[in-house]
């Protein structure tokens, strides 16, 4: 698992992460920044747990954002008894 | 000798600081943008919708006109922000947009909002004037014209009648002080090509203005480029020939700085401001001229040269990287409150040391910028020498102050 942090108020909707992953990003028609999909805002900063099989494609949104607002945390899997 | 037509000096407003800088300083008219569309987007602060009553308000109560910038290229699904924009500044009675995408020109043009063509279209010639000026009433024109060139535009308005929507002639602007870049009308694709951050989108990373190498790439021998930033321009001065630009017809000066510091704002309009009705009055010599090179000298600047007007050949870049400002300003304490009767202020020193006869500059969103020589000051009323960090004391400032204002030391830079 990773957590996808993304601090909105900054984007300038340039659609970079829409491009890499646009299964998780999705520019907002009503004020033309982005929308993490099914991120939950907390302070400002929206987040979102996803699978590593994302992880790649969220790393090429991160890289391309121009004003670097996207953040990668990876998690580690609480372990099972 | 002219006729003394209306001339506007029109001051970046990136911040309230430099909005009430801008109107103190004596500008015509500010321009300034809101959320993401505008080519400061990337900047630390940016105005929001939020903010176009309280900025309309302000222009109003001291008669300037208020500009607003919508000039990034736009997706589709910038449209509907762009025109609730639009639509909120026309309801604050903001007086025009500046804009280069035409999804902008039609809709101010569809709901009656004054407009006026941004430099990022680069309009070059009296054909292309002609064709905007369907939608607009100002033209703001490439910045790589001579003087010559921007003469027979505003000639060849007059002659043909060329109108805006207003029904009065076009009106013509140019940049006459700030910062250039290497580009032609800004259009620069090396900030997203290296770092994905579309200068066209408002997120120029400026990475002309660092210096580079040349590697032979069979040996890897590294060049160095005629030690020159070669990317680099100079910062744009006119005051020198401003009475040329005013005799080319040129209506409305530009000085660049939205992301520049509130007292850069009130040195530059201070000086245009003065020197436009120094031309006006025929008092416009070569000793004042020097004098106002010296104040524009000590903000920030790159050097100077004189851009592209008196039709010199290119090749005026910088030899060294940042600013060369004669003068700068230390952050040393911040307001805390003001007596309007005796004229004096309270402050907190944070850190350094402040003595009499020092140089202080005072910032802030109500303020703008004050500028003062320390006189007297009181610590517990008691009259002292200097202050440093920890103390509290006050002393004479001729405009009122807000409790937070910024307290800064110039020195020699």
């Amino acid at each position: 698992m990773f957590r996808i942090l993304f601090q909105r108020a900054k984007c300038i909707g340039c659609n970079g992460c829409v491009e890499a992953a646009p299964m998780r990003w999705q520019v907002s028609k009503k004020d033309g920044r982005c929308n993490l999909v099914e991120g939950k805002e907390k302070k400002g900063i929206y987040q979102v747990l996803a699978g590593m099989d994302e992880f790649a494609l969220n790393q090429q949104a991160a890289a391309n954002c121009p004003v670097k607002i996207i953040r990668l945390e990876v998690v580690k899997a609480k372990h099972q008894p | 000798m002219m006729d003394n037509p209306k001339v506007e000096i029109l001051a970046p407003a990136g911040s309230y600081e430099s909005l009430s800088a801008a109107l103190k300083a004596g500008c015509d008219a500010v321009y300034f943008g809101v959320e993401q569309l505008n080519m400061r987007a990337r900047s630390s602060f940016n105005f929001t919708t939020d903010d176009l009553q309280e900025i309309s308000r302000r222009c109003q109560e001291a008669q300037v006109k208020a500009y607003l910038t919508l000039n990034t290229i736009l997706y589709d699904h910038d449209i509907r922000l762009m025109k609730t924009i639009v639509d909120q500044a026309k309801a604050c009675g903001i007086s025009a947009i500046i804009a280069s995408d035409h999804a902008v020109m039609a809709y101010c043009l569809k709901i009656g909002m004054p407009l006026h063509i941004s430099t990022q279209v680069n309009v070059t010639n009296i054909e292309t004037v002609e064709f905007y000026a369907t939608f607009a009433n100002v033209i703001v024109l490439s910045r790589e014209l001579s003087l010559r060139q921007v003469k027979e535009i505003t000639r060849e308005i007059e002659r043909r009648n060329i109108t805006g929507p207003s029904g009065e002639l076009v009106r013509i602007e140019v940049f006459a002080h700030g910062a250039l870049c290497m580009a032609v009308s800004g259009k620069c694709y090396l900030s997203l090509h290296s770092h994905n951050a579309s200068a066209n989108r408002g997120a120029c990373i400026q990475n002309c203005r660092k210096q580079y190498l040349v590697t032979d790439k069979e040996d890897g021998i590294e060049l160095e480029i005629d030690n020159e930033y070669i990317m680099s321009a100079k910062d744009l001065c006119t005051i020198g020939f401003l009475d040329k630009l005013l005799e080319a017809g040129v209506r409305i000066l530009k000085l660049e700085g939205r992301g520049r510091s509130a007292d850069y704002v009130d040195t530059v309009v201070s000086c245009y401001r003065e020197a436009v009705e120094a031309i006006q009055e025929s008092t416009y010599t070569p000793e004042k001229i020097e004098a106002w090179t010296g104040r524009l000298a000590t903000v920030y600047n790159r050097g100077f040269w004189d851009g592209y007007y008196l039709g010199r050949k290119m090749g005026e870049w910088n030899d060294s990287y940042g600013s060369k400002a004669t003068e700068k300003k230390i952050l040393i304490g911040k307001g805390i409150k003001y007596f309007g009767k005796i004229k004096v202020g309270e402050f907190g020193m944070e850190s350094h040391a402040l003595k009499k006869g020092d140089q202080i500059l005072i910032t802030g969103p109500a303020t703008g910028v004050i500028r003062t020589t320390v006189e007297e000051m009181r610590v517990a009323d008691v009259v002292v020498e200097q202050v440093a960090k920890g103390d509290v004391f006050s002393m004479r400032v001729p405009d009122t102050i807000k409790p937070n204002d910024k307290l800064y030391k110039v020195v020699k830079a």
